[in-house]
């Protein structure tokens, strides 16, 4: 594989406000990557500037091996979905998919060809004379898509695509990027902030805070390794708590809310550590007998169900943490108050980094 | 219903009729439609403190603006100032009341020929007092003449293109047709207005711009952009040389037309007595001597004029010199031509 | 329940339409019915007849001179387009600061707030034979003597019309510039089209109907418009308004200044009828 693009020391200050800060990052060809973060912390940013419409403080960006730091939008082989769609309200939704070739000087019917077969790639190609606001939202968002892979662009950037879609619509909209993606085997940036939307579809994760890249890598990767406490908060829920390691009758242990439990690998007693454990990761059983290792003891202090699963705040006494209780049989619904005990075993306890500070 | 209505509007018209009235009366307050400098605070205020009568003007700029302005209706005004063309449409319209000349004892010191002038009866009735008069004669800045100019065809000279200017009013056309050598101004045919029109349109290229205030023939000269025009005779003249900007002003071998302002009261007026106060306050020597100072204009009472003009103003006014004003074409009423010659003169600036 | 609603709607409707009905309905009706009046010494006198249009549509005069407003208000309106669009878009797209853009703005508004009179009367100390434009060609040594071409003609009534009418253009251009969203600048620009092909495809197709409603408003003022005519206007410069002054004043011709009025008003409905016709096909999703 080789790289399409290559983002070296990128900085953007805005004023005194840094956006991007010493940025690199290199993506792969056909790779599927999701810039992932909250608000301000730089991800559009970062991907306007790949498009050419910020320019950078310092720093380089290579596209296929050549710098286009300083090349217009207009000359860069790479297209954009605007969150907005930024369809030509005056235009059919024909002609604006076709618009960029037909100012590039392609003839007519050729332009209708190629306009015609990138609809039909998003589904719409019996909308090629409707007007834009004749269109659904998703529709739209269809067209936009269609408009920025009509001439094939080497990387296509997603900025926040489906943040103006209502949930149904994200999930079905989710599904359809990543087989466009499949299918047309080009390079995707994806800009989010929904983790869902980015473990759902991505091959790799950028997770920035602050205009710094916090962590990446494949969704499994940061779901099951977060590398800090912000990665394991952003992604998915973690019971998080901080202790220090000390050897107990079968080996090193750490207190979870006042209660021991076995260490896990990497850190050796004496050493002081930020923990957490995944709601799903632990094993509920109800009852006031059942312990064993590795066990907290606690009582239900909240219910909230979720269909398919329950998800139960659990008193320890000294804090609460929060578990996955699946609804796989008739077992009944806990009820407040319940004793409970939650096996959490070491393979099951990451331990979090302390946070940068930004 | 109807009736009702009916009855309804009359009682808030009466009620509105009363409070004007009321409020006339208390207050003693004239309103009068005349020309700038007709209502000086010079003459005003004696006026006021001698009678009590507050007198508040409205100016116009045309002697067109009268019968508009009292055909619009409203009760506004009490005294109307036209002048001699425009007088006797007035009284045929009914905007003005006959005036009862017993109540004003100067009236038999005027010149004849204008408390006799056909504008202002009508069946043996007198429906203005004659205030003051001059001419439309022509005027231009000395110093960029030679040879100074007699004649109207000096407003024709291609060589003074751009610096011609015309008075933008009917009065163009009495212009056009002298030097056409028709004298009936009053009374042209159509051929001869045609002509007029011809004339006229001829002369436009030349023409920097007609005026149409007593104050923007004064900015035009002031600014240099015009040499010769026609002037309402003594009052602009006299701006100017205030002005430092000397011209000259003389009656073309082609003649001037005359004209003579006189006061008449609007029909109907609830301040009669004010007005009739008025009336023999503007042809006293108090009143007479305003306009002579303000406008520069001539004296319809010679009488008056006697107490207050020095012998040399009295024969450089041609307050001794009756022929003089019948050497001039006074104004007339055009009657139901009034519209053809409006339209030809409108058709001239249309080209 | 249902009564005391239409009650209630009737109350807060009641004044708008009287006065709408009061102040536009009855003076139309009023200039309606005038138009078929007659002339007669020394004024005018009820009659049912059309002698008043006949003589408009068979006396030359007025054909020129509506010819005549109609040319000068393109023009006018041309000239405020063509100097309010690009002063627009500088302001909308150039001026970065909020407060600039603001006083910018104000700027060309402004004027709005002082008398049309004052604002005319200023061209002419601008344009006159010893006016500012003549005093500064000739220190410049451009001209060896002052000119005159500048002022009193239908030239100086255009440059003061545009002058005196350009912030109703400005302002919709200005607030249609405003709503067209950046990013369509951006995906053009990210689809390959350059700067000038941008304008000319997506920024000036999508103000259209600004410029059309600035268009419309500058030519309707202009067309009814006699101060300039009088103020900076050359003896060529009588427009219609002038015309229908005149028929209520000089010539006391009500009848046919009302039927003038009457066409004058025809002219200027078919002409909003037209460009809203424009304004719509602008919003209109085709090109």
């Amino acid at each position: 594989m080789s790289k399409i693009i290559e983002i070296e020391n990128l900085t953007k200050t805005f004023g005194k406000v840094v956006g991007v800060d010493d940025i690199s990052l290199s993506v792969e060809q056909g790779e599927f990557v999701t810039l992932l973060g909250p608000s301000g912390c730089g991800k559009s940013t970062l991907l306007r500037m790949i498009g050419g419409f910020e320019e950078p403080t310092s720093g380089r960006i290579l596209l296929d091996g050549q710098d286009v730091t300083h090349v217009p939008p207009s000359k860069r082989a790479v297209n954009m979905v605007f969150q907005d769609y930024a369809l030509f309200p005056h235009l059919s939704v024909g002609k604006n998919v076709g618009y960029g070739l037909r100012v590039a000087g392609m003839p007519r019917r050729e332009v209708r060809e190629k306009a015609l077969e990138a609809l039909a790639l998003v589904g719409l190609e019996d909308r090629f004379d409707a007007a834009p606001h004749m269109l659904s939202g998703g529709q739209r968002q269809r067209v936009a898509l269609a408009r920025a892979i009509v001439r094939r662009p080497k990387v296509l950037l997603l900025d926040e695509p489906l943040s103006a879609l209502d949930a149904n619509l994200r999930e079905q909209m989710q599904v359809e990027l990543k087989a466009l993606h499949t299918k047309m085997g080009l390079t995707f940036i994806l800009v989010t902030h929904d983790q869902t939307e980015a473990l759902t579809m991505s091959d790799r994760i950028v997770v920035m805070r602050g205009g710094k890249i916090v962590q990446m890598g494949s969704p499994v990767d940061l779901y099951e390794r977060p590398a800090t406490s912000y990665v394991a908060g952003f992604i998915g829920s973690t019971n998080q708590f901080r202790s220090v390691v000390a050897t107990g009758p079968t080996g090193p242990q750490v207190q979870c809310f006042g209660q021991p439990i076995s260490a896990p690998a990497g850190v050796a007693p004496g050493q002081e550590a930020l923990f957490g454990f995944r709601p799903e990761k632990a094993l509920v059983q109800f009852g006031e007998e059942g312990g064993g290792p590795d066990t907290l003891r606690g009582s239900v202090a909240d219910i909230l169900y979720h269909g398919q699963s329950v998800r139960l705040m659990i008193d320890l006494g000294a804090g609460e943490v929060l578990v996955d209780l699946p609804m796989s049989g008739s077992d009944g619904m806990p009820q407040v108050g319940d004793a409970v005990s939650l096996r959490v075993g070491a393979d099951k306890i990451m331990v979090l980094a302390d946070e940068v500070a930004a | 219903m109807k009736k009702r209505l009916t009855l309804l509007a009359q009682t808030s018209f009466s009620a509105l009729c009363a409070v004007s009235i009321a409020s006339g009366a208390m207050a003693g307050e004239l309103n009068i439609l005349t020309w700038e400098g007709y209502a000086d605070p010079s003459v005003i205020e004696p006026f006021t403190a001698a009678t009590g009568c507050e007198v508040s003007a409205t100016y116009v700029g045309s002697n067109d603006d009268f019968a508009p302005k009292l055909a619009a209706g409203g009760g506004v005004f009490d005294i109307v100032t036209p002048s001699i063309d425009s007088t006797y449409a007035l009284i045929e319209a009914g905007f003005v009341q006959p005036i009862d000349v017993s109540r004003v004892p100067a009236f038999k010191d005027i010149y004849e020929q204008f408390r006799t002038a056909d504008g202002i009866l009508k069946d043996g009735k007198v429906y203005g007092v004659p205030y003051a008069w001059g001419a439309i004669p022509f005027m231009y800045r000395k110093d960029k003449f030679d040879t100074p100019p007699t004649s109207i065809k000096a407003l024709w000279d291609p060589a003074l293109e751009g610096r011609i200017s015309l008075w933008d009013d009917k009065s163009a056309l009495y212009v056009a047709a002298r030097l056409n050598g028709n004298m009936n101004i009053y009374e042209l045919s159509d051929a001869e207005l045609a002509a007029a029109v011809d004339k006229l349109v001829e002369q436009r290229p030349l023409v920097r711009k007609y005026w149409a205030t007593a104050g923007e023939l004064v900015d035009l000269y002031k600014s240099d952009e015009v040499w010769i025009s026609n002037t309402w005779g003594g009052y602009q003249s006299g701006l100017l040389a205030a002005e430092n900007i000397e011209v000259v002003e003389f009656i073309p071998e082609e003649g001037a037309e005359g004209w003579m302002d006189s006061n008449m009261i609007v029909a109907d007026t609830p301040n009669e007595e004010c007005a009739y106060q008025f009336l023999n306050m503007a042809i006293s020597a108090q009143g007479q001597e305003g306009v002579f100072k303000v406008n520069g204009y001539s004296s319809t009472n010679p009488v008056a004029a006697k107490e207050f003009m020095s012998d040399s103003e009295f024969s450089a006014l041609h307050q001794d010199d009756p022929a003089y004003l019948d050497s001039l074409l006074l104004w007339e009423n055009l009657g139901d031509r009034l519209p053809v010659y409006t339209n030809a003169w409108n058709s001239v600036k249309s080209q | 329940m249902n009564g005391a609603l239409r009650l209630k709607r009737a109350l807060v409707l009641s004044p708008p339409l009287l006065w709408t009905f009061l102040f536009m309905f009855v003076p139309y009706a009023i200039l309606l019915v005038y138009s078929f009046w007659q002339q007669k010494y020394p004024t005018f006198v009820p009659a049912f007849q059309f002698g008043n249009y006949v003589q408009i549509f068979t006396d030359p005069q007025y054909f020129r001179v509506i010819l005549r407003t109609l040319k000068i208000a393109f023009f006018v309106s041309l000239g405020a387009a063509l100097v309010a669009y690009p002063y627009a878009y500088f302001l909308v797209f150039r001026v970065r600061k909020p407060g600039l853009r603001l006083m910018l703005y104000m700027a060309v508004v402004a004027p709005l707030w002082v008398s049309y009179l004052l604002r005319a009367y200023t061209w002419k100390t601008i344009l006159g034979t010893t006016g500012i434009l003549n005093s500064f060609l000739m220190s410049t040594g451009i001209l060896s003597e002052p000119s005159s071409v500048f002022l009193y003609n239908q030239t100086a009534m255009i440059v003061t019309l545009i002058y005196v009418f350009i912030p109703f253009m400005v302002m919709p251009i200005y607030a249609v510039l405003e709503k067209i969203p950046h990013s369509l600048k951006e995906a053009s620009a990210d689809l390959g089209v350059g700067r000038v092909r941008t304008f000319l495809s997506v920024t000036l197709p999508l103000s259209i109907p600004g410029i059309v409603a600035g268009f419309t408003m500058t030519f309707c003022l202009t067309f009814g418009d006699f101060i300039a005519p009088f103020l900076v206007g050359g003896p060529d410069g009588q427009m219609i308004a002038n015309v229908i002054a005149s028929q209520f004043g000089a010539s006391l011709n009500w009848p046919l200044g009302a039927a003038l009025a009457l066409v004058m008003l025809m002219i200027v409905l078919s002409i909003i009828t037209v460009s809203d016709k424009f304004e719509r096909l602008g919003q209109g999703r085709f090109a």
